[in-house]
This record gives structure tokens, sequence and C-alpha cells, in this order.
């Protein structure tokens, strides 16, 4: 049986899905299942940790204090990074970081800014001399497909639960004083959510792929959703799609991102209770 | 401020010979051969080995007559206090892959697979103290899973001298930045071979018979908590696999 798959692998594939299955069991419209922690990490201002399937990710948030750029002298920094180190998987080897890295880096960065995550006025706590800088690392420790669903899931699960000590700036003497006590959380204004999908051939589309099926596939696309608004579709080449195909998945990412909040807010609201 | 105070506690509550708290999972991952996850106390640990396998990149580095072992250590950058800015290549990072490999290869037996290559890969989520020898307790750990032959586990511990003269076992982070001397050593338990030994700061050389020995009792407790697990672990999956009898 493996020898079959070793040799013929898309035939292998193909065989299942004519009857509407993937070798892991799921039909190709089903997503799988996603566990989430928070808070894990203590020596983070916020940590959280999400599983998708097998493919797992952390994600740190540590908080920085620092003086803001001269052109937006009211807005904070928000710097997130996705590393792919080749602890998660075989393909990706030791080294500066890989372009798949690099690719998911700009995507979430771009997508985190452009949707406003967090207002960065928010992060200012004195116009022009005083700002907090929240550097997001999102590791991957495994990789079994659809990272950037988890990667996004992750970000705003650590988001939720940062907590940073009190800040004050006194205008006179320049002295910052930090009050430990006193922990703000973030305020998250939207929670931008993707979904991965994976193009087979011109009619079938699967849904939330495992690294097998991302490598055989022969095109990728995620849509991210945020709070029911469509924030961004991202198709790098691939096979071609039809206007249909797309709005059905983008169905399919809409009930997803309502499952993916009711747990968010489970998991982060067992954590206030905590 | 003493390491040990009056009362005989250090600063986190432990007596000077308690060990801090193991907790282990072998198996977490599915695309490493061999994982393991390990905690002890607040340092938390991840450990992936892939192999054996082809000697990837240059082919002059693969050995005739053994197999080559490649270690990466990498810490999160969430995981210490201060942020830290580069995972891995600063230079205590390419120390401690060195120390690393230097322990595991004790013990792998590398002439089994000759012209092959053997990754470990460590990540620090959470770094509180003793991360190389939890990183070494992690990396026998998926090794194991991994199911590559070894001689004997590696386990290594830490081992300190509070107050002058009390030896206090598996420092933790303030306990290792406070001054006082720090001595790590990782060993084949049951023979009791040294692999490597570390030591910092300074102390009289009659009290080092007394703290390296605490460190090798160190060794074999921890060495005794790993087993127990390997054997309830294996035990577990083969009951569910069938090929482990349930009664021995």
């Amino acid at each position: 049986m493996d020898h079959y798959k070793s040799v013929h692998p898309l035939k292998y594939y193909q065989d299942y899905l004519i009857h509407d299955l993937r070798p892991d069991g799921r039909s190709i419209s089903k997503f799988r299942n996603i566990a989430m922690n928070v808070d894990s990490i203590t020596t983070a201002n916020g940590s959280a940790v999400v599983r998708v399937g097998n493919t797992c990710v952390v994600c740190g948030i540590k908080a920085e204090l620092g003086p803001p750029r001269t052109e937006e002298p009211e807005n904070g920094f928000l710097l997130i990074n996705v590393d792919l180190p080749s602890l998660c998987s075989s393909q990706f080897r030791p080294g500066p970081p890989s372009d798949k890295a690099q690719v998911l880096t700009a995507f979430v960065n771009n997508i985190a800014l452009q949707c406003g995550i967090i207002e960065l006025k928010s992060l200012c706590i004195q116009a022009d001399k005083l700002v907090w800088t929240l550097y997001c690392d999102i590791i991957c420790i495994n990789y079994d497909g659809a990272v950037a669903d988890a990667c996004f899931t992750s970000l705003i699960g650590a988001l939720l639960s940062v907590s940073l000590p009190k800040v004050e700036y006194n205008n006179e003497t320049n002295v910052i004083s930090v009050n430990e006590e006193t922990k703000i959380s973030l305020n998250v204004l939207c929670k931008p959510i993707a979904t991965s999908f994976a193009i087979f051939n011109e009619k079938t589309i699967l849904v939330d792929p495992c690294e097998e099926e991302e490598l055989l596939s022969s095109g990728m696309f995620c849509i991210v959703i945020s709070d029911n608004e469509l924030c961004s579709i991202h198709k790098p080449g691939g096979n071609v799609l039809e206007e249909e195909q797309i709005k059905k998945c983008i169905s399919k990412a809409k009930e997803r991102t309502v499952l993916i909040y009711e747990l968010i807010q489970a998991t982060t609201f067992k954590q206030k209770l905590l | 401020m003493d390491l040990v105070s009056s009362q005989g506690l250090r600063i986190d509550g432990r007596r000077p010979n308690e060990l801090r708290k193991i907790r282990c999972k072998l198996g977490v991952f599915s695309q490493p051969e061999g994982s393991a996850y390990l905690e002890q106390g607040n340092t938390k640990v991840l450990a992936a080995v892939y192999g054996p396998h082809q000697t990837k990149g240059s082919r002059s580095k693969a050995i005739h007559d053994a197999a080559i072992v490649n270690c990466q250590y990498s810490m999160a950058t969430f995981s210490t206090n201060e942020r830290k800015r580069r995972p891995r290549g600063d230079l205590k990072s390419t120390e401690m892959t060195l120390h690393l490999k230097q322990a595991m290869q004790a013990s792998i037996k590398t002439d089994l697979y000759p012209y092959s290559q053997i990754d470990i890969y460590l990540e620090v989520l959470q770094a509180d103290g003793g991360n190389y020898c939890a990183c070494v307790n992690a990396a026998t750990l998926a090794l194991i899973d991994a199911g590559i032959p070894l001689k004997e586990y590696v386990i290594a511990c830490s081992a300190s001298l509070g107050n002058g003269d009390v030896p206090l076992i598996d420092v933790s982070h303030l306990e290792e930045t406070m001054g006082g001397s720090n001595l790590t050593v990782a060993v084949l338990p049951l023979s009791g071979q040294i692999a490597v030994l570390e030591m910092s700061q300074k102390f009289h050389i009659d009290h080092l018979p007394v703290v390296l020995n605490e460190a090798l009792n160190g060794c074999r407790r921890i060495y005794e908590i790993l087993d127990e697990y390997v054997k309830t672990h294996l035990n577990e999956i083969g009951t569910i696999a069938g090929w482990a009898k349930s009664d021995f």
C-alpha cells in the first residue's frame, strides 16, 4: 500500500478524491480540529499555542519601551515575525529564513496592520517620547499544512492574553515609572482569521490541506475574514479558478471563522476566570 | 542575599537537594521521526529528531563508517525575561550547540549508519535556568522516540555551591545569575561515564567532589524519572497497537 503511495502519489490521492474522501478519512470539505491554549509561557507578556490538526504553532509577545518614529509620534509599533525553523519539517533546512517564512511574515504583517488589529495610538504612553513596541514572534513547531490559519489564530489569542504594566512618563523630570502591580490588557479591534485551500484540478478544491496535500496540489489559496468582512484573498498563481468556486470557498471560510471565534472566546474567557 | 536561607530553603522554596518538577511527553509531533517535550520547573524545551537520512548539503561531509550528528540549539525570542534578539547563531547558542552535539555523540551508535546524518533540533520556549540540562534530557527522549540505537540515556544536571559550603542541585536562572558557581555535567548514568563537564565561577578544590557527586546523584534521579516515563509510554503504545503484553 505504501509502495503505491510513494510511486504514484497523485494517482493515490485521485483514487480517494473520486469518492469525495481523503486518505486521512476526511471529506474534501471537512476541517481539522483546532485546540488552543493561552498564556502558558510566563516569560512572555502574552502567548498562545494553537494546534490545527497536527500543525502546531506558538505565538509569544514581548513588549518593550522605546521612542516612536518622528513621522508618527503617537504610534506604537506592532512587529510580527513568523519563523518556520528546521524543527517543524524536514523540508526546511537550517539557515536564513526560507522563502515560505518570509512570505508568511509579510502576509501576516500586511493584514494585521491594514485591518488595524490594534490601534497603534493605544500603545502610546507619551507622544514623541515613549511608546510600547510589541514584538509578536510566531514559531511553527510542527508543520502539517494550513500554517496561515494557525498563525492568525495564535496571534489573536496571544494579543488577547497580553497584560502590560502601567507606565507613566513624567514630562518635567523625564522619569519613567513602571507600576508592575496594575495590568492593562490590549483592545483587539478586529480578529482576522485565515482559511487555507488547496486546488487539485479544475473541479476539486480541498479544504484545510495537510502537508502532503499541499505538496501535491496544483495551487494554494488563502482567504482571510474578520468579523464578517473579507480582509484578503491570497492566491499566488497555480491552477485557475472560477468565480463560483471562490464564492463557495468564501462562505466555507465564513462558517469556519465563526467556529474559531467561539474557540477563542472560550479559551480567553477560561483564562480570565483562573 | 543568601542562596540558602537560615531555615535551609532556597529562593524558590526548595531544599538544597531537591530537583525541580519534571514533566515530559514523547512523540508529540508528527513531522519529525522522534520528538519530545520536557519541562524542568519553569524551563520548557522541545526536541525534534530527523533521521537517520542521507547527508544533506555537501556529500563530502559524509563519513564512510559513521553517521554525522547535527545539532541545532535555538531559543525563542520570548523565552527569556529580556527579549532575545537572535534566536540562533549568536556565540552562546553556538557554544551550546557544540556541547549538545558532543554529549549526544557519546551515546548514539553512529557506526551503525555510515554516510548518514542524524539531525537533532532543540527549541527553548521558556528559559529559567538549566537550559543545557533540559535540552540534553529532551534530546535523549526524542532519540528514544525516533528509535535510534543509543548506548545509554544521556542525562544532564547542574549543581552549585550555596553559602560557601551547601551543595545545591538543579540550579534555576535566579540562582545562576546571583553569582554562585555552576557545575553542569552530562553523564551516561548506568556506567557512570561523564560525557561533558563544565564549570564556571570558582570554589575551593576541596568542594569539587561534593558538588560533582551532588550533580551525578541528580543525574541518576533524573534518569529514574525519565526511564519510568518511557516505560509507561511504551506500555501504553504497545497496548494500543497490540505488541506489548499487558502483564510484565
